[in-house]
């Protein structure tokens, strides 16, 4: 407990075998069942799935730059849209914070040396590579142009694009999912450090908890889904099909039943993440812990009862609707809870605005916005004027990149020193953390305006009165991207020259400061005996700010 | 930490005691298949047929889960998982249904 | 600790992998995951339930004259197939709970044996269904070309084109020879009658009461006249979920077996002991999980229309 400070003399002096230095050889990588090392293999796949998304963003923007029908056909934007979705939501957003951060952090916080079940790890892994090189092999293919959604029977009988494949890709990395939610309720159960009860756990690990649950209740559902598209697809006959008396609004209830869940695998993650930078950063035990470890699960749960608000105009009955409806109200309730109390932990704190609290800050606003618009799209009468609009996709890139990108920047800034043993440049940490929030709100809030104006989403074209917000969006997208860009730059830099971060550079009291930075490969030189509440700064906890800042200055220059 | 159930299964189940779940299993295949041919649809209300083989069905199941699968011996998070599970398919079930159900007819008419 | 034949794994803790603290937590950590799989195996099947539950509430009449035509027989007979089968899965732990190798390698060689039982009744059921026309995939059916010795117009199905509400003797004529029916590309067929349908607007006739769900009268019938082809169709999708639910589940058990295989070679090997046989109960909640699968899916395919060929 006190070698908070100490540490950072023996990092100088006698450099100890950690968990990137242990083994140097590919296989040593590729057949490790280290849970850091293969944190660290997603970190990199899933960054260049977010790239390639990227550029597919780019190509989009580009087009809608101006309203007629010129860089892309249309047939080439539905799939340039299509791409962008799948690549973004099945191969980026849901596998980027548990994957990445939850993989790293959730054993060392629990203070595990390991997930218990390292080899399903490493299979994981595995799906997410095969199912990421099936989704690609059918882009160069030609790709698809159905939609994220695969709506049927469009996707079934109609589309000449390689459905199929791409459907096999999402089915096989939908396990590497499931996979991973298993390991962690595992792990979660059975491999605590003694003392780690379940009320001294950090929120992430919470986070993680519940997303897990949606994983695992969910993601068979849109594997089997996605079979039976493949299957309809393949054998020309089906229960999709209207003509012979099937039914594409089950689809969509069966699709909906795993993705809208699947929204809160990719927002939960980061809720857990919002909830350790805001606590800590502001030196200030979190307000309302059980609130909002509760409000974790209560999300996970009803998160399930809300799928119709996809389906109000598809033809489901408005009974359903009217029902969907007012569950849609009620999930976010949980969700209001934990802006209430994150802001409750920010007040009288000690705010420290570094570049992971940057991000922070930028969560609660953007998340409130996108919530608040997830509420108007959820009034039943309301939604026939904005759905299938920008303001759709405005509100759901609101959540997911205001919300869950934003996190997952912050959560990757917080704990990089953890991850490398470096310090990155504070300096253009923080100019590319207001890039990204100045740009995301110029990409964005215009097409609300656009939404509420009538702009379909999926198409190429547009009026011409509706210009200058696309004009506005573009060059927002413009400055997103920069911003995006620049950590790529400074996080790689600091690899090499990169200050030395001590074990705890920010003075925490978490377990995963009290281990080395980097940790070896078992986490812990001793394994940890948990005396502490989460959350817990005090002196008795070693973590005397000034005295440790003064010996900070005095050990590492 | 975590509680541990501290005896192993060896003291509870005997092979006189699968026998018997085995036969229960026989005899409920059996009931399901005889109660299949009579019209109960007809005699007593429609789906009276279907309703009465997914309680078979449920009930074996459940001694499977049970003995076979020792459910009954194991921790609590076991029964709750096996629980949850068949929670979570009947929102899917219920709530797919509530649509199905409520088309074109009903208390609001289209 | 006894005089088994395992006894020389038993100093080291076999199997305890490096995370772990001691067996019990690994024990706990397995069996666990075990469960959360096999609830995610359960959410995976309920997809298809799920589907199986819309389609059978709305097209009732035509899935249980489809169903009629599914063999009761074999079906039930594979649910007892299975039960055993449980049985001696079960046996095989409990053996293995008590260290006894022997006991344990011959349970397994009948579970994987009655567990091959069950897939060669399937192969025999898919066969039948080949050889009658009811393999929705157009082109996987058996193919009788056009020629072939009926003196029925190719295109319309006379069974069908009966008036609707044909006498059950009618009925019965007619399917006698529907195996002369053509199918030159292999096309999914139905030659069986209209029985149920029969049956179901008789009753309406007879108390005035509408029998047909409303989603029957828009699927059977074009203007009010009933349209073989769209019955046809409505046959055609409960195969289709017969196929896909029996399907998976099949494929379940192929794996089920590969799974015994591995057991088999490791329980001879004697990897098992009282002390360490978690492998062995893993394998066993795997396969009475499909065995599960099975005793629902037996009643929902193979006799949810029986009592329709049984009364009037
Ligand atoms: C406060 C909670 C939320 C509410 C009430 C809500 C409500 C809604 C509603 C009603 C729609 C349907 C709009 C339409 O198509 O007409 C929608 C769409 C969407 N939402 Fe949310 N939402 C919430 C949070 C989230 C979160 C956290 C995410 C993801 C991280 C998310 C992602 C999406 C996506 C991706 C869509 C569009 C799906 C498509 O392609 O059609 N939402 N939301
Ligand atoms: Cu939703």
């Amino acid at each position: 407990m006190q070698d908070a400070g100490l540490t950072n003399e023996e990092i100088e002096e006698k450099p100890k075998l950690n968990y990137l230095t242990n083994g140097s050889t590919l296989k040593s990588w590729l057949l490790t069942k280290d849970h850091k090392r293969i944190a660290l293999m997603y970190l990199v796949s899933v960054s260049a799935f977010f790239f390639v998304g990227g550029l597919y963003a780019a190509t989009i923007r580009l087009e809608l730059l101006t309203p007629a029908t010129d860089l892309l056909e249309s047939g080439t934007y539905n799939k340039a849209f299509t791409q962008h979705g799948i690549l973004m939501i099945f191969f980026f957003l849901i596998p980027s914070i548990p994957a990445i951060l939850g993989n790293f952090l959730l054993p060392i916080m629990i203070g595990a040396k390991d997930l218990a079940l390292p080899r399903i790890n490493l299979l994981s892994l595995y799906f997410y590579w095969i199912g990421g090189a099936l989704t690609i092999f059918a882009l160069l293919q030609g790709g698809v142009d159905t939609g994220w959604t695969f709506y049927t029977p469009y996707s079934t009988t109609f589309s000449n694009t390689f459905v199929m494949a791409v459907g096999l890709g999402i089915f096989i990395n939908g396990f590497s999912s499931i996979l991973t939610g298993l390991n962690f309720i595992v792990t979660i159960h059975t491999m605590r450090a003694p003392g780690m009860t379940w009320f001294r756990l950090p929120l992430f690990v919470w986070a993680n908890y519940a997303t897990s649950l949606v994983m695992i209740l969910g993601t068979p559902v849109v594997a089997i889904t996605v079979l039976l598209l493949a299957i309809e697809r393949f054998a020309r006959v089906g229960i999709f099909d209207p003509a012979i008396g099937g039914d594409p609004i089950l689809f969509q209830h069966l699709f909906w039943f795993y993705s809208h869940p699947a929204v809160y695998i990719m927002i939960l993650p980061g809720m857990g993440v919002i909830s350790e930078l805001i606590s800590n950063f502001s030196r200030k035990k979190i307000f309302g812990y059980e609130f909002i470890a509760f409000s974790s699960i209560a999300i996970a749960v009803f998160g399930f009862l809300v799928w119709g608000h996809h389906m109000f105009v598809s033809g489901q009955s408005i009974y359903a609707g009217l029902v969907f409806s007012f569950l849609t109200m009620v999930v976010a309730v949980p969700s209001a809870i934990k802006m209430f109390n994150w802001t409750a932990t920010l007040y009288k704190g000690s705010i420290d605005f570094s570049t992971p609290m940057l991000y922070a800050i930028g969560f609660l606003g953007l998340f409130l916005i996108g919530g608040l618009t997830g509420l108007f799209l959820g009034s039943i009468g309301l939604t026939v004027h904005l759905t299938d609009t920008y303001f759709v996709v405005a509100h759901f890139h609101y959540v997911m990149v205001g919300g869950q990108v934003i996190a997952y920047l912050g959560g990757i800034h917080y704990w990089w020193p953890k991850m490398t043993g470096r310090m990155y440049s504070e300096f253009w940490g923080k100019i590319s953390a207001m890039l990204v929030f100045i740009g995301f709100n110029l990409t964005f809030f215009p097409q609300f305006i656009l939404g509420y104006q009538g702009m379909p989403r999926r198409y190429a074209s547009y009026p011409e009165e509706l210009q200058v917000l696309n004009i506005f969006s573009t060059a927002g997208a413009s400055v997103l991207g920069v911003g995006l860009l620049m950590p790529v730059v400074y996080l790689a830099h600091s690899l090499i020259y990169g200050k030395k971060a001590g074990d705890n550079p920010w003075l925490l009291p978490g377990l995963e400061w009290r281990t080395a930075s980097p940790p070896p490969t078992e986490n812990f030189e001793k394994m940890p005996v948990v005396t502490w509440e989460a959350y817990e700064f005090g002196e008795e906890n070693g973590l005397d700010v000034e005295e440790a800042r003064r010996r900070d200055l005095a050990t590492v220059r | 930490m975590a509680e541990h159930h501290e005896e192993h299964q060896h003291e509870h189940m005997n092979i006189p005691k699968y026998v018997g779940i085995f036969v229960i299993l026989v005899a409920g295949t059996i009931l399901t298949y005889v109660t299949a041919q009579w019209d109960l649809d007809g005699t007593l209300f429609a789906g009276a047929n279907t309703l009465l083989a997914l309680l078979i069905a449920f009930t074996k199941m459940t001694f499977v889960m049970l003995f076979f699968m020792h459910v009954y011996w194991s921790p609590k998070l076991i029964w709750l998982s096996a629980v949850a599970s068949f929670f979570w398919l009947a929102i899917m079930f219920a709530y797919t249904m509530q649509d199905y159900l409520t088309r074109g007819s009903g208390v609001f008419t289209t | 600790m006894s005089a088994h034949a395992s006894d020389k794994f038993v100093y080291h803790e076999p199997g305890l992998q490096h995370q772990f603290d001691d067996m019990k937590q690994q024990e706990e950590s397995v069996s666990i995951g075990m469960w959360m799989f096999l609830v995610q195996e359960i959410m995976f099947f309920g997809g298809l339930f799920t589907a199986y539950l819309v389609f059978r509430s709305r097209y009732p009449l035509a899935f249980a004259e489809a169903s009629n035509h599914l063999d009761a027989f074999w079906g039930g007979l594979n649910t007892l197939v299975l039960i055993v089968s449980s049985l001696t899965m079960a046996l095989t732990v409990y053996y293995a709970q008590r260290g006894n190798r022997n006991m344990q390698v011959i349970m397994i060689l009948l579970t994987m044996f009655f567990g091959t039982v069950f897939l060669g009744v399937k192969v025999i059921e898919y066969t039948d269904k080949y050889n009658s026309g009811l393999v929705p995939v157009t082109g996987w059916n058996k193919k009788i070309p056009e020629t072939a010795g009926t003196e029925h117009a190719a295109s319309k199905d006379p069974t069908f084109a009966l008036p609707l509400i044909e006498t059950r003797a009618e009925a019965a004529s007619a399917a006698d020879d529907h195996k002369k029916h053509p199918n030159p590309k292999g096309e999914f067929q139905w030659n069986y009658g209209t029985h149920v349908v029969d049956y179901g607007l008789s009753k309406e006739k007879e108390t005035g009461k509408p029998y047909l769900t409303a989603s029957e009268r828009i699927g059977y019938f074009s203007n009010g006249v009933f349209d073989p082809d769209k019955y046809r169709d409505k046959i055609r999708m409960f195969y289709y979920i017969y196929f896909v639910m029996t399907g998976l589940h099949a494929l379940h058990m192929i794996v089920g077996l590969g799974l015994m295989s591995w057991l088999l070679w490791t329980a001879w090997r004697g990897y098992y002991s009282a002390e360490y046989y978690a492998p062995v109960e893993m394998s066993g909640l795997y396969w009475h999980f499909v065995d599960i699968v099975w005793i629902f899916l037996f009643p929902l395919l193979y006799l949810l229309g029986r009592h329709f060929l049984a009364g009037h």
